[in-house]
């Protein structure tokens, strides 16, 4: 059984970022996809719940409010299978970066916080592949809350309404996103995520992440010198 | 009488039959549960991969050969957990009898034999309540190969052909139902399997069900 704690040997790169909605995250790696196709290198973009296989299923679901917690998290790990078998491991193998939206630690921060027992969905996904480079935005609750809720309410599950936490949404998601950052945070040490304030510029963030990794293509040996 | 407790900790209680396809699982299921409805039980009867949410995907995508071991284990996984918190417990809980056709011993079975680790797999089961009794329909495999051609006939994951044991259907589906078959023989000591043979006629074995399940009912559990 490979196990996630262990460095991969494919010749490609995995790339992940994370951190709640609104922290920033799909911008910067739209920010770096775009710089590393403009120096020549083989990119591919993969991002959570959107597999082929599932995806569809469980966003009816959700719009239906109709998951328990468990089966949440079980439709959210077939996803992760799906992609990664079909879209992740074929592309590290091939040698491309593979950037992505949300990795396994999203599960690990969401389903924790909904009430699932934390060694219980690491065994579930101990199929994972370790990335080279996880990226952890982090945002105060309120900060991501002003951001992505300028013109619409939270939705259903981003507020934990599921969890009948408060039958006021913004402060459902609230306390649900807290825990969720909580969740998070203890992960920076646990799976050596690095911690990005999502509150810094978007130009200094991207110059750190560009920095980081050249550091880690530089150690696996690719040529980006190009540039 | 001593009284009987259930395994479980809720009011009702939980049946399984197990065994692999062809075994006369689901005619034992229907007889038993008419048995019990006699009796003026409340019975509620759950079939493995009926979940509303998940089972149209698990069969889409078999038609469409879109599963590999892993998300075969996970599909099947959630159908269980959907049906599990859905139907069981709420049936449990209010004092049913619940009769299922396969529990998670069938994962356990299938998914070994694609290849995954027991105990990864027995993680995505471990909090499912422990049934009060789990019969298992023993079968030699040659009965069960004619059966299975003479009434479904072969079917791709059926036969693992997913798991490429053997281009020639016949020798795929004969290796996996084997390998199959062991996995049960493994499993039937370790969670306490009334393991009945499954030749013998159907009434033979449903008298030998009913009288297992009275023997708890006498207890009054269920008053």
């Amino acid at each position: 059984m490979p196990k996630f704690n262990e460095n991969h040997n494919y010749k490609g790169t995995l790339v992940c970022v994370e951190g709640i909605d609104g922290s920033g995250k799909s911008t910067q790696l739209a920010l770096l996809r775009d710089w590393l196709k403009e120096i020549g290198q083989d990119v591919i973009f993969t991002e959570w719940n959107s597999s082929e296989l599932i995806s569809q299923t469980t966003k009816l679901a959700k719009k239906k409010n109709m998951l328990s917690p468990r089966t949440f998290s079980l439709l959210h790990a077939v996803d992760f299978a799906d992609r990664l078998q079909q879209v992740i491991a074929p592309a590290l193998k091939a040698g491309f970066i593979v950037l992505a939206d949300r990795y396994a630690y999203t599960a690990f921060a969401r389903d924790v916080a909904r009430g699932v027992d934390s060694d219980w969905v690491r065994e579930v996904y101990n199929f994972a592949i370790k990335p080279d480079l996880a990226i952890y935005f982090d945002i105060d609750p309120k900060d991501a809350m002003e951001r992505i809720c300028s013109n619409r309410a939270p939705k259903f599950y981003e507020a934990g309404m599921d969890l009948k936490l408060s039958n006021d949404p913004y402060e459902s998601y609230i306390i649900f996103q807290s825990r969720v950052i909580k969740e998070y945070k203890k992960m920076v040490d646990e799976y050596g995520l690095v911690k990005l304030d999502a509150l810094d510029s978007i130009h200094s963030k991207q110059v750190a992440i560009r920095t980081m990794l050249k550091d880690v293509l530089k150690a696996k040996g690719v040529d980006y010198d190009a540039v | 009488m001593t009284q009987f407790k259930t395994k479980h900790g809720y009011e009702g209680l939980l049946i399984v039959i197990e065994g692999t396809d062809g075994s006369g699982k689901s005619t034992q299921l229907e007889l038993l549960k008419k048995y019990l409805q006699a009796q003026s039980y409340g019975v509620m009867v759950s079939e493995w991969k009926t979940s509303r949410l998940i089972a149209d995907v698990i069969d889409d995508a078999k038609d469409r050969n879109l599963l590999n071991a892993t998300t075969f284990s996970l599909l099947y996984a959630a159908d269980f957990a959907d049906r599990l918190e859905n139907q069981i417990i709420p049936a449990l809980k209010s004092g049913f009898i619940v009769l299922l056709d396969r529990y998670y011993y069938t994962a356990l079975a299938r998914d070994v034999v694609r290849g995954q680790d027991i105990e990864w797999v027995k993680n995505l089961y471990d909090y499912a309540p422990e049934p009060d009794l789990v019969f298992y329909l023993d079968m030699p495999v040659d009965v069960l190969l004619k059966r299975i051609i003479g009434t479904t006939g072969l079917d791709f994951y059926e036969s693992g052909r997913d798991v490429g044991f053997s281009t020639d259907f016949y020798k795929s589906f004969e290796i996996y139902q084997k390998k199959c078959l062991e996995q049960y023989n493994a499993m039937k000591s370790e969670y306490n399997f009334k393991s009945i043979d499954g030749t013998k006629p159907i009434k033979e074995i449903h008298n030998i069900m009913n009288e297992e399940v009275q023997k708890i009912l006498d207890s009054g559990v269920l008053y």
